[in-house]
């Protein structure tokens, strides 16, 4: 295996840091856009639990300077890229004085761990079976049977979420209703708490997957059918290859080099995609957090998510790319 | 070839073959009542056009038709084993080891993300499972240097080999398990001439050693000529006419086989398309040069594909200037440079006095409608969304041409008579229910409509079945003759470059070698590199044997001889000035 030029990975390099100061700047400049000021609708809060809140202005002035918003624009962007580079969000306005990186790094476990399985197994059961709906000794019944099930691509996840509920909590509670984690549990590395997680995170993961393991089994569908008419798939055919190994080697193997790109991409758009699973779940996650923080206008929480989410996604995105030129030799002869 | 050997036991007879493709509109016939038997050691050319039947009726012998083709009526037996009653698994285990295949886009045919040696190794295991690996080595070691490859080949992965190295690869895998039958469909189509010479005799002479027999289906006449016993033609599905290359290339007894024979346009005497030289072509007033190229060259990193070269088309001789050269010559890079899609990397190109790089938007504009383009591929041409009379209307009223829409129709329809076709019945029609022919005129007629001063056709007949491409030729032909446009015409088939063009310029490696009127140029070739690719060419001719000269041919080697001659001039023509190094 000839060694991945040094150019090559700089250039991906400065692509990646590229991308992440883009992004924490363009995070930075939207809620800005927005005449909403935080201080102001932290002293409502306060009002709001107080009564009435003398001192009105004082306060207000004291926020601000909490907050850093009484600066200029370019110090507080400087001050703001420096803890960004740092994963240092500033703290939360609605859970004041709580670090935003504190409420991240207490979520993003759970999503990552819900995210992760579930989109892996969406990967490959969808994958898999876009691909058998292609070949052609797939047995008749499963090529009914797989464009039928396409049907729960079409639910969307918020009711897929509440039928599955409805179904297994509800009715045959065979699993917990919501949270992440029962709540007589002590969290710790037991098995009580292992499998209670498990248990809670069953529900939750299936939704997803049931929902969106048709995006993979029809864009596998579509690169199994180019695939399928490229001469090297009838030349594996002449060579009196067995059907199986030419499924695998030949077509799969060739199909899923788009699938991988896609894949890296998901992993961002998932965290979003999940809002409303783990609202409906009561699973502690990013998405809720994401979810409550904007119901609460808590901007460095919203900053501290959407940079996270950008941050997975470019990771991985560079991650394939380094992975690439491995699965896919002809990348490595461009970049030669 | 040897006509006269006693044939011997056979190892194909397919009696009574009916092919069908049941199709909701109806059952196709696509091969009709075929009896034909192949005896051991013997080639066969399956010749015809496309949609004859003939790859449909090889690949039936393999049990790999198309869904949902199916043989209707007959038998097939390969070498005492009827085809037609073996399951699955049986006919699985008779591919390759009995009937290879060799196909026909040589580019694609290897599996990208596999080196090419574990691609030998996995049929042979498929065939001889539990085969020790040093025995796998062994033996596509033994078929890799069987097709005139150095052995490292093994190693690297199809992407890092040339179009004929990758022929070669796909013969070795055909060889492999030594099978009795080897069919090979259009094998050297995607090659030029110096490269199909080489990959044909490799296959010949590997055929010839392990005792097969062969079917080469083709439409080229003077391959079939060059490298089979024995030709059977194919038209509609049905079999005209069988017999020995001899028999059929000097006495053709069905018409549509005569055809195939006299559609070959041959190296010699007067063009076809002007025998009594009395052409006039119309003159326009012009006072700048047409196009100028001012020491234009092009590189693609440390790739020179084109050297620096000046020449002056001028405006006021319509002239067609013929590019020929084996790919990678550089001659489709100069086109693309005419066209202003690829900036040269050093020096200019003029079109009425005015740099492609540097035009304003009325310019551009201007330069765009004068300056035409006929591709290769008469299949991408076109949006398969629309009807073609879109890809015809579309440019005339982009440019302000259009008089309204009658105007426009009556242009559309004009174009078309222009090309031979009946506008009543290809206007309204989609692309993919056209042949690559009508297609193709139909480029032709939309480059027309537009009235250009310059056509540039980069191969636009390569990709039309033999037949067809005289009658195209000279619609371009007449592009020059009836409209006085001035015409580019890029190919690697010299040939027709005799026939077409009033200048020749032989390109290789991006450098002129020899440039002239096609008379003296192709006809009498001086430069090593032009006699070379001359002698490459597959006559229907039985008496001019193909040449033994490609065998050795090393690029670099040939460059540097290629070099050393330099550049020969044959002389000028009318309105063209080529500058010479």
């Amino acid at each position: 295996m000839s060694r991945i030029p040094k150019e090559y990975i700089i250039n991906r390099l400065i692509t990646l840091v590229l991308t992440i100061l883009i992004a924490a700047t363009l995070i930075w400049i939207i809620p800005r856009l927005s005449p909403v000021d935080p201080a102001e609708i932290a002293l409502g809060r306060m009002a709001a639990g107080a009564g009435t809140v003398e001192n009105a202005d004082e306060i207000l002035a004291t926020l601000r300077a909490q907050m850093g918003i009484d600066q200029p624009m370019i110090v507080q962007y400087i001050k703001y890229i420096k803890g960004v580079l740092l994963l240092d969000f500033g703290l939360s306005t609605a859970a004041f004085p709580t670090p935003v990186s504190a409420l991240i790094a207490n979520a993003l476990p759970w999503t990552l761990g819900l995210m992760l399985i579930s989109l892996i197994i969406t990967f490959i059961v969808g994958n898999l079976l876009g691909a058998l709906m292609v070949w052609e000794k797939t047995p008749r019944l499963w090529k009914v049977a797989i464009p039928a099930a396409m049907v729960f691509t079409s639910i969307p996840p918020i009711l897929s979420g509440l039928l599955l509920m409805w179904i297994f909590a509800a009715k045959l509670q065979w699993f917990p209703l919501t949270g992440a984690y029962g709540l007589t549990v002590e969290p710790g590395w037991t098995w009580t708490f292992a499998s209670s997680v498990l248990q809670h995170g069953f529900l939750p993961a299936l939704s997803i997957v049931v929902v969106t393991f048709g995006f993979w089994a029809l864009g596998m569908r579509g690169l199994m059918i180019t695939v399928q008419g490229e001469d090297h798939t009838t030349l594996a055919k002449a060579k009196g290859l067995k059907p199986r190994y030419i499924l695998y080697k030949y077509m799969i193997r060739n199909a899923i080099l788009p699938q991988i790109t896609a894949f890296a991409l998901k992993i961002g758009l998932l965290i979003a995609g999940q809002v409303l699973v783990e609202r409906i779940f009561a699973y502690n996650g990013m998405g809720k957090l994401l979810y409550d923080a904007i119901l609460d206008q808590d901007f460095p929480v919203i900053q501290g998510v959407s940079y996270v989410i950008i941050l997975l996604t470019a990771l991985s995105v560079f991650i394939v790319d380094l992975i690439y030129p491995f699965i896919d030799p002809r990348v490595r002869h461009e970049v030669a | 070839m040897l006509d006269d050997v006693t044939p011997k036991k056979p190892v194909l007879t397919m009696a009574d073959i009916s092919i069908e493709f049941p199709t909701p509109r109806g059952v196709v016939q696509a091969v009709k009542n075929l009896n034909l038997t192949i005896h051991k050691g013997r080639r066969v050319g399956f010749i015809g056009e496309s949609g004859s039947g003939k790859t449909t009726t090889a690949l039936s012998v393999m049990q790999m038709l198309a869904e949902p083709g199916r043989v209707s009526t007959g038998t097939i037996d390969l070498g005492g084993t009827d085809i037609l009653a073996l399951n699955e698994e049986e006919m699985r285990k008779t591919r390759l080891s009995r009937v290879a295949y060799i196909p026909q886009g040589a580019m694609n045919s290897l599996n990208p993300i596999m080196r090419i040696e574990p691609q030998l190794w996995d049929a042979i295991l498929a065939h001889e499972p539990g085969t020790p690996r040093a025995d796998l080595k062994s033996r596509s070691d033994a078929a890799i240097s069987s097709v005139g490859l150095p052995l490292h080949v093994g190693q690297l992965y199809p992407h890092e080999l040339s179009g004929g190295m990758k022929q070669r690869v796909c013969i070795a895998l055909g060889i492999i398990l030594t099978p009795e039958l080897i069919i090979a469909d259009e094998p050297t189509s995607a090659l030029d001439v110096v490269t199909q010479r080489q990959v044909m005799q490799t296959l010949n002479e590997i055929q010839a050693k392990i005792g097969s027999g062969l079917i080469l289906i083709g439409h080229d006449m003077g391959l079939m000529a060059q490298s089979v016993d024995e030709l059977a033609v194919l038209k509609d599905g049905e079999l005209v006419e069988h017999g020995t290359v001899k028999q059929i290339i000097e006495s053709p007894k069905h018409p549509y086989t005569q055809d195939l024979i006299s559609s070959v346009p041959l190296v010699g005497g007067d063009s076809f398309l002007n025998p009594d030289k009395q052409a006039n072509a119309p003159r326009r007033d012009s006072t700048q040069p047409l196009l100028r190229f001012e020491g234009v060259s092009k590189k693609y990193g440390a790739v020179t594909a084109l050297h620096p070269m000046s020449f002056t088309l001028q405006g006021d001789t319509p002239q067609i200037i013929s590019i020929v050269g084996q790919s990678g010559s550089g001659k489709s890079t100069m086109g693309s440079i005419m066209l202003g899609f690829n900036p040269p990397t050093t020096g200019h190109v003029l079109f009425e006095g005015h740099d492609l790089q540097r035009m304003s938007g009325t310019q551009s504009l201007e330069f765009r409608k004068n300056v035409q383009a006929v591709f290769q591929d008469p299949y991408a041409c076109f949006n398969p969304f629309y009807r073609v009379n879109h890809a015809l209307k579309f440019p005339f009223k982009q440019f302000g041409l259009s008089q309204g829409d009658k105007h426009t129709q009556q242009a559309m329809e004009e174009a078309c008579v222009a090309v031979g076709l009946d506008p009543d019945l290809v206007l309204s029609r989609y692309p993919h229910q056209l042949s690559g022919g009508q297609r193709q005129r139909l480029i032709v007629a939309r480059a027309l409509m537009l009235s250009p001063k310059l056509l540039i056709a980069d191969e636009p007949v390569s990709m039309v079945d033999a037949s067809l491409r005289a009658s195209i030729l000279s619609n371009i032909y007449d592009l020059k003759d009836k409209y006085g446009i001035s015409i580019l015409y890029i190919t690697h088939d010299l040939a027709t470059a005799y026939h077409v063009s009033d200048y020749v310029m032989v390109l290789f490696k991006g450098h002129v070698v020899e440039a002239g009127p096609p008379k003296a140029v192709i006809g009498d070739p001086q430069h090593p590199y032009t006699q070379l690719l001359i002698d490459s060419i597959p006559w229907p001719d039985l008496q001019r044997a193909w040449g033994h000269g490609g065998a050795n041919w090393d690029p670099s080697e040939q460059e540097a001889q290629a070099m050393k001659v330099g550049a020969v001039y044959r002389g000028d023509v009318e309105g063209f000035d080529l500058v010479r190094a």
